[in-house]
């Protein structure tokens, strides 16, 4: 009983810890700043 | 095996397409826009039958562009002892180090061989090149492509991801479970975020050879999981006639001359096929112009007029782009 107790209480923990990750969480955010442009083809140092 | 001419015969050197699927169609089809221009004369077939290349069909000065699946080394090597050039859109590992190994072939016959002139390998690096040339130390090099071109194209997507993925990591070759190293790639619009994999790509090992002082290379592949889950299995219905809008990405990883840490990003979002095409095409057109030294040739070689390239490649209806800004969440 008491092995149950501390299984189902590490899952709830788990899962606390989850859920908060899930909504406060920054992982994975995609970029905010920057963007796409057509690539600047000047010749570069080597002159090639 | 029957050549099917497509331009007026001339005494001027000649440019054969091996292949007629996607990406063989899209490069005779560009060739067929400038044979009149450059004085080539241009040829397709659909393949090539072992020993055709001893047949005497074949000669100095010809550039034969292999745009069939692998294998393309023992082909390659025909063609190295009759003299003529060859242009491979291989993107088998396997394949491509046995056609590193043709360098002493084509160099003694005075021939060029440009081992993956696709797409991704291909297009990718000369964009690696391109942006390298912008770092004073190059310290990174990370490739990632999205979808495929044609059935043969899409197979080896399928075995890429079932395969064993070589990278190169602080100075040493390590091979990691194509599938893992999960890493969200963004790739310019409309294609965007994926999702993309380690995979038994031969960008690494090109990279490596023209950016030798990298000290990390790596190539992953967009997939679903559910390419990721069937990887392993035999592929479960046909590939598609052509995939859909394909992307490149390249990143390079360095320092500027004052010691400043940089990122620089291009890519291309475009049909896989057409930009393999391309580059294939441009490549070949090289070739067949001498602009290319003897022997093995990767599309990063710091010796090729890189900017030139790309310049012709653009012309081709590839809009290259590059990332502006700095990422933040």
């Amino acid at each position: 009983m008491k092995l149950i107790r501390r299984v189902l209480g590490a899952l709830v923990m788990a899962g606390l810890v989850a859920g908060a990750l899930r909504v406060r969480g920054k992982g994975g955010t995609p970029p905010q700043h920057g963007g796409w442009r057509q690539l600047d083809l000047e010749p570069s140092v080597d002159g090639r | 095996m029957t050549a099917d001419p497509v331009a007026t015969p001339t005494d001027a050197r000649r440019i054969v397409v091996v292949g007629v699927g996607v990406v063989g169609r899209r490069v005779s089809r560009l060739l067929g826009t400038t044979v009149e221009h450059t004085g080539h004369r241009l040829a397709s077939m659909a393949r090539l039958e072992p020993g055709a290349a001893a047949t005497g069909e074949f000669g100095p000065g010809d550039v034969v562009v292999l745009a069939t699946g692998a294998p393309h080394a023992s082909t390659a090597a025909e063609l190295a002892e009759v003299g003529a050039s060859v242009v491979s859109v291989s993107d088998d590992l396997g394949d491509t180090r046995q056609l590193l190994e043709l360098d002493d072939h084509f160099r003694q016959s005075g021939a060029t061989l440009v081992v993956g002139a696709a797409m991704s390998p291909g297009l990718s690096g000369l964009l690696a090149r391109h942006l390298s040339s912008r770092l004073a130390v190059v310290e990174e090099i990370h490739v990632a492509v999205h979808a495929t071109a044609g059935p043969a194209c899409a197979r080896q997507h399928h075995r890429a991801l079932s395969g064993r993925a070589a990278g190169w990591h602080d100075g040493v070759w390590i091979e990691r479970p194509a599938g893992s190293g999960r890493e969200l790639c963004w790739f310019p619009e409309p294609v965007g975020a994926h999702d993309c994999y380690r995979a038994e790509l031969p960008d690494p090992l090109l990279l490596h050879r023209s950016h030798p002082d990298a000290i990390r290379i790596s190539a992953r592949m967009s997939a679903t999981r559910r390419d990721r889950l069937t990887a392993r299995l035999p592929m479960l219905r046909s590939p598609h006639p052509e995939g859909g809008v394909g992307a490149l990405r390249v990143e390079v990883r360095g320092a500027a001359a004052d010691g400043a840490r940089e990122v620089v990003i291009a890519g291309t979002a475009e049909l896989v096929g057409t930009a393999a095409g391309a580059t294939a095409t441009v490549f070949a057109e090289a070739a067949a112009t001498d602009e290319l030294p003897t022997g093995v040739v990767v599309t990063s070689d710091p010796s090729l007029p890189t900017t030139r390239l790309l310049e012709r490649v653009q012309r081709r209806g590839i809009r290259l782009q590059e990332f502006t800004g700095v990422p933040q969440a």
